[in-house]
């Protein structure tokens, strides 16, 4: 979550555009466990997330040579991964519209505590995870990129499409959603390690 | 964080923070790698080394470059246009 220095950054930038694999994998490693995170708490899915993780990274390959000298990686990089989650969420919807006996063999909100809540390390974690995961999607990537990623209103604004005065609205009203949910959520019910897979 | 936050914000804020981070497996991290490298190979790179270090000076030379010839252009249709006025002025 920290930020990087802008020359450093600026350096960085440069050797990816000239196709650098070193420069390739330093942005791969700092970003890839953030990008999966956010990929994984937006979908509710590890297989989507994973196939969308490699969507994102095939894409940053493409791009890259396009980059502008002073692209900021952290907001580049989450806008991709954002494009291409509502892009799915796009597909996924018309499929369900048109063929609504196959409805029920989608990926669906999993009944509460899916495995991917009950793999939260503690009580209070989980219950913020189940809290995020009841949020619109507009307000859950809202709190992700600025209250998790460390991502400021002005980049998170870049991100999503929006005015910075847009997102701040947003945000004020996806935290106090989440401070409702949170004081709604009861205990989660302890469960054996074995099924948090 | 740069949003204003008071003090009853400030336990979520921490705990969204700290939230648990996620990873694909190091067998999928790996392969993903290896592809991405195996791309970064065949993708045509539009921008070289070198025009990255150059761009800098380019954005400064072509475009004064550009605004001499203008100027230049300019003052030869002025001149040319007092030495024709001249012309029938003589007349």
């Amino acid at each position: 979550m920290t930020a990087m220095a802008p020359d450093d950054e600026q350096m960085l930038v440069a050797r990816l555009r000239a196709g650098n694999p070193g420069a390739f994998d330093e942005v791969y490693d700092a970003y890839r466990p953030r990008i999966f995170a956010f990929l994984l708490r937006m979908t509710r899915h590890r297989t989507i997330a994973e196939d969308l993780l490699d969507e994102v990274w095939l894409r940053v390959v493409r791009g890259a040579p396009r980059l502008l000298p002073d692209t900021r990686l952290g907001p580049w990089l989450f806008t991709v991964a954002r494009n291409l989650y509502w892009s799915y969420r796009r597909d996924a919807v018309v499929e369900e519209s048109s063929v609504p006996e196959l409805l029920t063999l989608w990926p669906c909100p999993r009944p509460w505590p899916s495995p991917f809540e009950l793999a939260a390390a503690g009580e209070l974690e989980r219950r913020v995870e189940h809290a995020l995961a009841t949020l619109s999607p507009q307000y859950r990537e809202a709190v992700l990129l600025v209250g998790h990623e460390g991502l400021t209103p002005t980049e998170a604004a870049m991100v999503c499409g929006i005015s910075p005065e847009a997102l701040r609205q947003r945000l004020s009203r996806a935290r106090a959603a989440l401070a409702q949910k949170l004081r709604e959520t009861p205990a989660v019910p302890t469960l054996k390690r074995g099924f948090a897979t | 964080m740069t949003i204003d936050l008071d003090d009853e914000d400030d336990d979520l804020r921490t705990i969204l923070a700290n939230l648990r981070r996620y990873d694909v497996s190091h067998s999928r991290a790996r392969q993903l790698r290896r592809r991405c490298h195996a791309r970064l190979q065949t993708e045509p790179r539009t921008t070289a080394a070198w025009m990255v270090a150059a761009s800098p000076f380019r954005g400064v030379v072509i475009p004064a470059l550009g605004a001499a010839w203008c100027l230049t252009y300019l003052f030869e249709i002025i001149r040319y246009s007092g030495v024709i006025s001249a012309y029938f002025r003589s007349q």
